[in-house]
Formats: structure tokens, sequence, C-alpha cells
């Protein structure tokens, strides 16, 4: 074990976070928006679209994450090549965000279907004969009462999402785990065991924190009560 | 450009890694239950030392992504193996250390953590009652976690073991880096072998799919009956 290896490589690994951070902040927005978007077909039962969608989450639940990264990174620009559109060179980092919100959406719908179901009947019923329009009923009714049950898991997915980000190595991004591949062969395979403790190291701190920020959010919206908003309203 | 026929061959050709595939999964699944349950037994007793150590590396191994791990028990793993062995007396060459070793005693140590989650959950479902009246009846520990608790306990963990199942079948796929081939490896080797990427991998998706497909038909019947059973 060399610790002053570790410490001296340290500074390239923390040059790279910027990127992986990035991946994970879009495709977690753009993957929650998507599965928002799920959500709202499933549940208003659009025809056509209601089955595909039933389709495309049974998809990315049954397959592992790094063969859908292969699929789009090689198969997206032949599909787009038959509708017309010519991309010469796939950038892996797109190819990884894409994935990743693709992937991000259908995980992310199977936990906010259930909160919003889990929303009784009786408090759209109720919302609609206090004459609310549907975008107030939603705003200040369904959702105050979705983001406490939907909340816990939304922050495990986040945590997985950290994990499958070290995937995107793979199809040649280079992010922390392409660094280490790179630091390894430019030290002619020494040092592996130190270069992937100090990964190790890293992916745990970053997941600690956003563990604990979750965790605040959901101490913040405990401390926010609905009733109080609602009754405001009323 | 998508040539249906390779497709079809390749579908076949990756048919025949499944069964060694599920092979790996279910004793990755037999050991990773194995050590989850002796994790959730510490935790449940409150074993003064082993009690915080457990801790931290639980968190550890949640945060740590399994490729991270996979790489870093591929490099530490043989010596590891070598030292003990060598307290023993015997001579090992670090080197000789057959990855499908690595594969499973890494997956099998970072699912421990949360097949012992998920056997704790089944311990609370126990009702203190059951153990009471065993104990009531002169039962050791051993024979009330025998006879009492564990066949009530697997009862409410079984759909949760079934998931983490295909979890493990999907985190095989992992197991490509260290050069083990599974379903994704073979899809990756074939495509390699005629450079048709896309049909391998989607030849790869389908029996992916397929496989889960089958599986959560079963868990879902399964529960269907032990619901039943209350």
């Amino acid at each position: 074990m060399d610790i002053t290896f570790m410490l001296e490589i340290l500074p390239q690994f923390l040059s790279v976070l910027p990127i992986t951070l990035l991946i994970i902040v879009v495709s977690t927005i753009c993957g929650f928006l998507l599965s928002v978007l799920v959500v709202a077909i499933r549940i208003k039962k659009v025809r056509l679209l209601n089955p595909i969608m039933g389709m495309y989450i049974s998809f990315t639940r049954s397959t592992p994450i790094l063969l859908q990264l292969f699929l789009i990174y090689y198969g997206l620009p032949v599909v787009l090549a038959l509708m017309g559109i010519h991309i010469n060179d796939m950038n892996p980092t797109t190819a990884s965000i894409i994935t990743l919100i693709i992937y991000n959406g259908a995980y992310m719908s199977e936990v906010v279907r259930p909160a919003y179901l889990a929303v009784e009947r009786g408090q759209h019923e109720a919302a609609d004969s206090l004459g609310f329009s549907p975008f107030k009923k939603l705003y200040r009714i369904i959702i105050p009462q979705v983001a406490p049950i939907a909340l816990p898991g939304l922050g495990n997915a986040i945590i997985y999402l950290i994990h499958d980000t070290s995937l995107i190595f793979a199809i040649g991004v280079v992010d922390i785990m392409g660094l280490a591949n790179i630091i390894i062969s430019s030290n002619y395979g020494m040092n592996q065991i130190e270069i992937y403790l100090l990964i190790a190291i890293i992916y745990w701190i970053v997941s600690m924190l956003s563990e604990q920020m979750i965790k605040y959010l959901e101490r913040r919206k405990q401390r926010l009560p609905y009733n109080g908003s609602t009754k405001e309203v009323a | 450009m998508f040539q249906l026929d390779v497709l079809i061959e390749d579908f076949f050709s990756i048919l025949k890694v499944v069964p060694q595939t599920l092979l790996l999964a279910v004793i990755i699944l037999i050991l990773s239950l194995f050590m989850g349950g002796c994790l959730a037994l510490i935790q449940r007793k409150k074993i003064p030392i082993l009690f915080t150590i457990i801790t931290v590396v639980q968190s550890f191994l949640r945060g740590t992504p399994n490729v991270v791990l996979l790489y870093l028990g591929y490099y530490s793993l043989p010596f590891i193996v070598q030292y003990i062995v060598s307290l023993m007396g015997i001579d090992f060459n670090p080197h000789q250390l057959d990855p499908v070793i690595t594969v499973i005693v890494v997956f099998s140590i970072s699912f421990s953590v949360f097949q012992s989650e998920t056997i704790r959950g089944s311990l609370h479902s126990v009702e203190r009652g059951q153990i009471e009246a065993a104990q009531s009846l002169g039962y050791g520990f051993f024979h009330t976690l025998w006879k009492v608790i564990i066949p009530q306990a697997l009862v409410e963990a079984l759909p949760d073991i079934m998931n983490s199942f295909l979890v493990i079948i999907k985190a095989l796929s992992l197991a490509y880096l260290i050069s083990v081939v599974d379903i994704f490896g073979q899809a990756k080797l074939l495509g390699a072998y005629n450079f048709s990427y896309i049909e391998a991998f989607v030849a790869a998706a389908f029996v992916y799919w397929i496989l889960c497909s089958i599986f959560t038909l079963f868990i879902n019947k399964f529960e269907l009956r032990l619901r039943k059973g209350y």
C-alpha cells in the first residue's frame, strides 16, 4: 500500500469529477422530467402510448445498464440514419447521458406512479368540488402529498444513478474510471489496488453527501405539513 | 445494415451461456444470503465491536459501485489469498486465481449488504410471541432460529430474494471486464467476431428480457399463492 501515491493522483481524479457530476445532475433532472411524462401517459391511459410505455419500462428494467449503454452507443446512429439524420461520430458522453436519462425515466416512473396512486381518490374529488383548476389541484393538493411518499425512492434512484455512472467508461468516456485505466496503462500496470481504492473512497464520499442532501430534503418536507397549506387555500 | 440472420444466429449462441450465467447467479445468491443472514443476526444482537465494523463496511459497500469493487477485488484478492495460504505453509501463485472466483467473492460480499436489509425486514415480521412461545417450550437459540424463525421469515422474504436474483443476473454483465463470459460477455465476443455489434447486443437484450419476464411471471404467481396462504 502506497498512501503517498494515492495522494499524488488525487488531484487528477478531482479534476475529472466535474464530468461525472455533470452527467449525474443532467440525467437526474431530465430523467425525472421524463418519468413524470411517462407517469402522466400511464395514468391518463393515453391510447397507443400506454402499452409502449409498459414495454419501455419492462425493457429498461430487465436489461443491464451496460448493455443499454452499448445499444445506444452503437445503435442510435443506425436508427437515426434510417430517419435520415446522419451522425458519423457518436460522442460517448452524449450517448451515456441519453442512456442514463432513458434508464432513469423508467426507474423513477416506477417510484412516482405508486406515490401518485397512493393519494386518495377523495382528495381529487374534494379539490374538484371546491372548484380547483386542474393545474391548481395538482400544484396545491396532489404534489404536496406525493412528494413525501416519493422522496425516499427518488433518493435511492439517485444513489443507483451515481453507481451507474461508473460504467460509462466502458464506451470510452474519460471520467474517474476512464482516467484510472489511463493511469494504470501509463504506470505499466502498477498500483492498481491503490487507484481503485481511491476511486472507491471518492464514490463513497459522493454517495454519502447525496444521501445526506436527500435526508435534509425529506426532513424539510416533513416540517411542511400539507394540511396547513390546503387550509390556507380553502 | 441490420442483418436479421446474424441476430438469430447470435441469439442461439448467447442462449448457450445462459445456464452458466444462471449457475453463477445462484451461487452468488446463496452465498450472499448466508452472509447477509450473519450480518442481520449481528445487527439484531448488537454484538459490540462487530456491530460498529459492520456499520462502516455496510456504508462503504453501499456507497461504492460494483465495478469499482470488482476491479478492487480483481487486483487485490489474489494477494490476499496468497497471504492466507502462505500462513498455512502452502505455495500459491497469485496469478493462478480464476477470475470466476473473484466475481463470486466480490458479488457475494457486495450483495450480502442488500440481503441483510431484506432479511432484517423479514425477521421483524416474525411476531415476538412466536419466539417467546418457542423459548417457553425450551427451544435453544439455534433450534428456535431453524424451526420457528427461518420458516416464517423466509416466506416473507422470498419475493425480495427473487428480485435480488434478477439484480444479480444483471450485475453479472460486469464480469466481462475481468474476462468472465456471461450473457453480455458472449454478446461482446460475438460482436467482435463478425463485426456486427448491434445485432449481438440486440440479441443479448432479448435474452435478458425473456429471462427476466419469465422470472417476474414466476415471482408474481408465487407471491399470489403466498398471500392466499394467510
